[in-house]
């Protein structure tokens, strides 16, 4: 039963700070109501069951599919077999991806239907499909990330210049939504198998990260386009809040499991169809290693709803709460303050965020450690929450002051950092924006703007995933940067002897 | 081809024991900070997959846990006496805490503190003075800095090897040991096992070292262990 406590008390480990935030919140500065918090304390436990589960499953599961598609679509050897399953696995990944639909229907409700639902769906998708049939290229032809994505962030710029800041935010959003739990192990799965056949060890490492980066730059770049070409730069509508008010503390879990099902179905299903097409044409397993792929499918699938349904249910309203009654305080440092560690904790009960932390420790034969990356991270998320409520504090700061100059020093320092750590650090950022910092962090931020006179839920609520999404590349690289430092040799020029006793300074 | 044979008798060389250690993901580098607590100059590790005997996670497929190797040369007497204190502190008596054990190696180059009169001895004469059974093949390893392993298989091709087998792995010398937050930083290498007939074993090693100036401090470790059977070489 060793594996179950390992993963158990992991999971624990990184729920439990912001439990434990909350309820010092709850007892110091924010009394919530009661039923509110058992239904947060029920979420919490819905959260750390499913995301062990849903940590099994992507091991036994998601991943495994995604190395073993990788490989051999590599192994073809063959150019548009790479370009076409890109393009394939890409597209449908993402338009059955649910943050994707969430997204849309905003845009589709903000725009007053002059941008439709199912246009934006698609056009996105087509826009990841080609970022990640253009990634894998990429690794095949051994071009460098880091001007692949100065390329890239350049056409972003350029078509950000057209776009009205409102749509700013949105298409910045986006990069986060379209990165979701199910999609982000499996690209990442997906690049690692790819890169993985590579002769040239360093490459074959730098090159199993990156790809989650480069797609979600393609969703940026869509939803831009976008709204150019519909030439539809206001924000008009407004949005519906849907929140399901009742005191009932077992009511609102009940009746989120349908919706929650749906989306998660949708999400595994286009994965679960194209294994099922390239076990019959190219992998051919066996018996049992195929039954433990779909058993970690299931997994997956399970682990998900009773996760979302955690977040969504018990999580989300303590958000909005909390947010709301720290930012009607005098002191309005507090809620900045706040605001910083609910980011530092948040992070680290991103699904996501296990797998690509395991992924970084197997590639790189545990060199670089999950814990660094941890705080890495954390830190990063912290920094952008602060930053999103100091922006909803003060309407003058606009968010394009946060995005131009992150991007251009993460682009910069992406010429400077160990080529690995810019991958991983581009990666992060797609996933760490997922499902629970999407949902309990926005939750927190739109609270907050509904007590602050002058903000605008709607406007400031946007842009926040992306500040999330961008934070990261900075601090990661950073982190790059120190273990590049830190890693060279000392005492060469010392005799043996001698190096044996500085060795330790 | 034939190595030539040597002149003179080492009655007085160290024996050299290599430590392995099978432990659960996480705890490599415990070991080998206690480990060099002890005595131990450097480590290697690299990661493995264990599984699991129990009915109800079979059921389940969860039979796959994450290990790490953790290799370390040293003396003899030290190795015993580290593998005793690791036993102690890392209770390996217990089931379910990892494995420790050894196996003697033949010859280490490239740690300065083994070996370094030796070079012009040949792994040959070693194996004679122990009196082992007449083998036929040697175990090469070879611990780069990652990226360098191409470049060893390469050179030991050359040399009339057949292959070679590369391994990812991370570890420190004594020339690392650089902290990050308190934690050591272990940077990547590489391992490449060559299985070698023992007639070419000295003509690979000595191609290896002069290619990539094992010699010079920092650039890594050769050793050799004896092999009694091998099926699949040509």
């Amino acid at each position: 039963m060793n594996v179950l406590t390992e993963k158990l008390k992991e999971v624990i480990l990184a729920v439990l700070p912001i439990t434990v935030l909350v309820l010092i919140l709850n007892f110091t500065i924010t009394p919530l109501e009661s039923h509110m918090l058992v239904r947060f304390l029920i979420g919490a436990v819905l959260i750390i069951l499913g995301l062990s589960i849903f940590l099994f499953g992507v091991d036994i599961g998601v991943t495994p599919v995604g190395t073993l598609m990788g490989s051999s679509i590599a192994k073809t050897n063959k150019m548009w077999i790479v370009i076409l399953s890109g393009l394939m696995l890409g597209f449908f990944i993402s338009i059955a991806e649910p943050d994707l639909h969430i997204l849309a229907g905003q845009v589709d409700s903000v725009t007053s239907g002059l941008i439709s639902k199912t246009s934006i769906v698609i056009v996105v998708s087509v826009g990841i499909a080609v970022m990640v049939s253009l990634g894998l290229v990429r690794i095949v032809y051994n071009f460098p990330l880091y001007k692949f994505l100065t390329i890239a962030y350049l056409v972003i710029f350029v078509l950000g210049i057209f776009t009205s800041s409102h749509f700013l935010a949105i298409s910045f959003d986006a990069s986060g939504a379209t990165t979701g739990a199910m999609t982000v192990p499996f690209i990442l799965a997906l690049a690692l198998g790819v890169s993985s056949l590579k002769k040239d060890s360093k490459a074959s490492e730098k090159d199993s990260f990156g790809l989650v980066g480069i797609a979600s730059a393609g969703a940026i770049i869509s939803v831009m386009a976008m709204s150019i070409i519909s030439k539809s730069d206001k924000i008009t509508g407004t949005l519906e809040y849907n929140i399901y008010e009742s005191t009932s503390i077992i009511a609102p879990f009940i009746h989120n499991i349908p919706t929650i099902a749906g989306e998660v179905l949708l999400a595994l299903l286009p994965l679960l169809i194209t294994f099922l097409i390239f076990q019959k044409i190219s992998f051919k397993l066996k018996k049992k290693p195929f039954r433990k792929i779909l058993k970690g499918l299931l997994y997956t699938f399970i682990g998900l709803i009773l996760f979302l349904l955690g977040v969504n249910s018990g999580f989300m309203e303590v958000g909005t709460v909390v947010g709301y009654e720290l930012a009607s305080l005098e002191n309005k440092s507090i809620v900045v303050i706040v605001g910083f560690i609910l980011g530092l904790v948040t992070v680290l009960a991103e699904p996501a965020v296990y797998v690509l932390t395991h992924q970084i420790e197997d590639v790189t034969s545990g060199y670089v450690k999950r814990s660094v990356v941890m705080v890495a991270l954390s830190i990063g998320i912290g920094f952008s929450v602060a930053l999103s409520v100091l922006r909803i504090l003060i309407p003058k700061i606009q968010l394009w002051h946060y995005l131009l100059p992150g991007y251009i020093i993460s682009i910069i320092m992406t010429y400077f950092v160990p080529k690995l750590f810019v991958g991983i650090a581009f990666d992060s950022g797609g996933v760490a924006s997922g499902p629970m910092t999407a949902t309990f962090i926005l939750a927190f931020a739109q609270g907050a703007a509904e007590s602050i006179e002058g903000a605008n839920v709607l406007v400031d609520g946007f842009g926040i995933i992306s500040m999330v999404a961008l934070t990261p590349l900075i601090t990661l690289q950073i982190l790059g940067l120190i273990f590049k430092a830190k890693s060279g040799k000392g005492g060469l020029e010392i005799d043996a002897g001698k190096s044996e006793q500085t060795g330790t300074s | 081809m034939q190595a030539s044979p040597n002149k003179q008798e080492h009655p007085s060389k160290k024996e050299l024991e290599l430590i392995y250690t099978i432990v659960n993901f996480g705890l490599g580098s415990k070991i080998i900070k206690f480990a060099k607590h002890n005595g131990i100059l450097g480590a290697t590790v690299f990661l493995g997959k264990g599984t699991i005997k129990n009915r109800i996670l079979e059921f389940f497929d969860l039979t796959d846990i994450r290990k790490e190797i953790v290799i370390m040369i040293s003396e003899k007497l030290i190795a015993y006496d580290v593998l005793e204190k690791l036993n102690k502190e890392f209770h390996f008596n217990k089931p379910n805490h990892g494995i420790a054990f050894s196996i003697p190696v033949l010859k280490l180059l490239g740690a300065r503190s083994f070996s370094c009169d030796e070079t012009n001895s040949s792994i040959n004469d070693i194996n004679e003075s122990r009196g082992a059974e007449n083998r036929m093949y040697n175990a090469i390893f070879t611990i780069v800095d990652k990226g360098k392993a191409e470049s060893v298989i390469e050179t030991a091709t050359k040399a009339g090897s057949t292959g070679g087998t590369i391994i990812n792995a991370r570890g420190s010398g004594i020339h690392e040991t650089q902290k990050l937050f308190s934690m050591e930083i272990e940077p990547e290498k590489e391992i490449v096992l060559i299985l070698a007939k023992k007639e070419i074993t000295d003509a690979i090693v000595s191609s290896i070292r002069k290619e990539l100036q094992i010699d010079e401090p920092g650039n890594g470790i050769i050793f050799i262990q004896a092999v009694n059977k091998a099926y699949g070489l040509y």
